[in-house]
């Protein structure tokens, strides 16, 4: 098998099956150096991809490439590379967070002691007070200090928001930014928070029911998708794009959503005798909830 | 790697589990202690003896390995650079060591003790000391094989349970006064009984760690 250096991992043609739910032909990659954010609602598939990443489970179809290994079969040589935080992944409760420290500093030969430090400060933690103790928030901190300090090549990172009050949020993806100015480290970011995806990541991916819904950079998604609004006058029939993501229309106004935006697609539909009103850039939530929505009439039709 | 994540997991365990092996062993041995004063305290020390000896097995099987799914601690051991069957290797290593331990200082201790001038009447006993705590070696086996490939909670307490049923079927059948009576002698005499029982307890020993291996070499989801 060869390998394709320029990559932090990808996943192709990847299936895996449980008894109510099937991830289906996953196709993803993730250049090094970059944030892919992974999206998805609740029960998506978000974690089950990751976990293939991990090689915590095995596919049943597809080949997946984590840091130039392959997934499972060399899961130990690509782990060496990879910091792993979920949202309800633990640390052992019978030692303290110093005892975490020395124990994944004994494993990683990258392990940074002053880093580790700023970090226990920066973060406002306790090295010596154990696990159980701590609240949800001090864990996933302290999982997120034992994951950086490590420096690894790629982190992966499963809804690590989630449990974080809005201060701690913000310093872990204000931590997050900073750690991406160096370009050799790459991130996949799972998390149902369009805005904190939106706030640090290159590379988006939409995933919805099993199936990758979309998947391309930031910039693109946000560029390619409009809200336009229209005087429609009685008689005017609007011609129809295959690019339009959803039509609304009122008695005279109308609301087109496309993901192919240009700015002749005026010059098409003023042709038609309509009027464009406006036109509004989309957020990523708003794309997310209408690709996922256009995804799913798909499946269905 | 700086050192083998293996044996930094299997350490990692026996510094989690250091309580239990500790209570274990300072609860064996206080009980061993107290087995000197009179009937009375041969049979709270006896009874106290081998439930530090049992129960110690069936925590440190559960919290090894029951505990750490429950609580999701399972998810970060498997972060680290080891694949899944190599961390559930580690498990059971870690289970026999911390359990191994503490049994072993119980049963040298106990096995000890009939070697004293005091009980060179009933030196012959020492076989039945070996045979009972050869057993809750088996016992410990047979809990950890089923602990480490079921993942139910559920299955985990029924098979607890007949290990339970187990050792008290073995206890009433080991002390019929026809199995004992032959061993309460100055020499040292294996009964067919015991050799038969002694070689069932090795052969189930074997056959756990084996089906064991066999059983997480296959899993594929380990998680």
């Amino acid at each position: 098998m060869t390998h394709d250096p320029s990559q932090a991992f990808s996943l192709r043609g990847v299936s895996k099956a449980f008894r109510y739910f099937r991830l289906e032909d996953l196709n993803l990659e993730l250049p090094l150096g970059q944030i892919m954010g992974l999206v998805g609602p609740n029960g998506a598939g978000k974690s089950t991809t990751i976990r293939l990443l991990m090689g915590l489970i095995a596919p049943e179809a597809g080949t997946i490439e984590v840091l130039g290994h392959h997934v499972p079969d060399e899961v130990a040589a690509a782990k060496a590379g990879i910091a792993f935080v979920s949202d309800d992944m633990r640390l052992f409760g019978g030692a303290t967070l110093a005892w975490h420290m020395r124990f994944v500093a004994s494993i990683y030969p990258e392990w940074d002691e002053s880093y580790a430090r700023m970090l226990l400060k920066h973060f406002n933690l306790r090295a010596e007070q154990g696990m159980r103790g701590m609240s949800r928030g001090e864990q996933i901190k302290a999982l997120l200090l034992l994951a950086l300090a490590r420096r690894p090549r790629l982190l992966i990172l499963d809804e690590p928001t989630s449990g974080l009050d809005p201060v701690a949020r913000h310093e872990l993806l204000s931590e997050l930014m900073q750690i991406v100015r160096d370009d050799s480290r790459s991130i996949l970011f799972s998390s149902h928070n369009t805005q904190d995806v939106e706030r640090i990541s290159d590379q988006i991916a939409f995933i919805d029911r099993g199936r990758l819904v979309d998947a391309r950079d930031k910039e693109s998604f946000l560029e390619r998708w409009r809200r336009i609004s229209l005087d429609v006058p009685a008689g005017v029939t609007l011609p129809r794009f295959k690019d339009t993501v959803d039509l609304t229309l009122g008695e005279r106004l109308a609301t087109l959503t496309t993901d192919r935006y240009e700015p002749a697609l005026h010059g098409l539909l003023e042709a038609s005798g309509a009027r464009v009103t406006d036109v509004q850039r989309m957020s990523l939530e708003e794309i997310f909830v209408a690709s996922v929505m256009r995804s799913r009439a798909e499946v269905q039709s | 790697m700086k050192s083998s994540v293996f044996w930094a997991l299997v350490r990692k365990d026996l510094y989690v589990l250091r309580g239990f092996m500790l209570v274990g062993t300072v609860v064996g041995l206080a009980a061993l202690f107290s087995m000197r004063f009179g009937r009375a305290g041969f049979a709270i020390g006896g009874i106290l003896f081998l439930t530090a000896n049992v129960a110690s097995g069936i925590f440190i099987a559960m919290y090894s390995l029951l505990t750490e799914r429950k609580d999701h601690s399972r998810l970060f051991a498997l972060s680290l650079p080891i694949s899944g069957f190599k961390h559930d290797l580690a498990k059971l290593v870690s289970g026999y060591l911390s359990f191994g331990i503490p049994w072993t200082v119980l049963t040298v201790a106990g096995l000890a003790s009939f070697l004293t001038p005091e009980a060179a009447p009933e030196r012959g006993m020492i076989i039945y000391g070996l045979v009972l705590q050869m057993f809750v070696m088996a016992l410990f086996s047979f809990v950890l094989l089923w602990l480490s490939i079921v993942s139910s909670e559920t299955w985990a307490g029924l098979m607890i349970l007949i290990a339970n049923i187990g050792f008290s079927l073995f206890m009433v059948t080991f002390n019929q006064p026809e199995i004992v009576r032959p061993l309460r002698t100055p020499e040292i005499n294996w009964t067919p009984f015991t050799v038969g029982m002694f070689g069932g307890e090795l052969v189930v020993i074997a056959l756990s760690v084996g089906l064991a291996i066999l059983a997480l070499s296959r899993r594929r989801d380990h998680i």
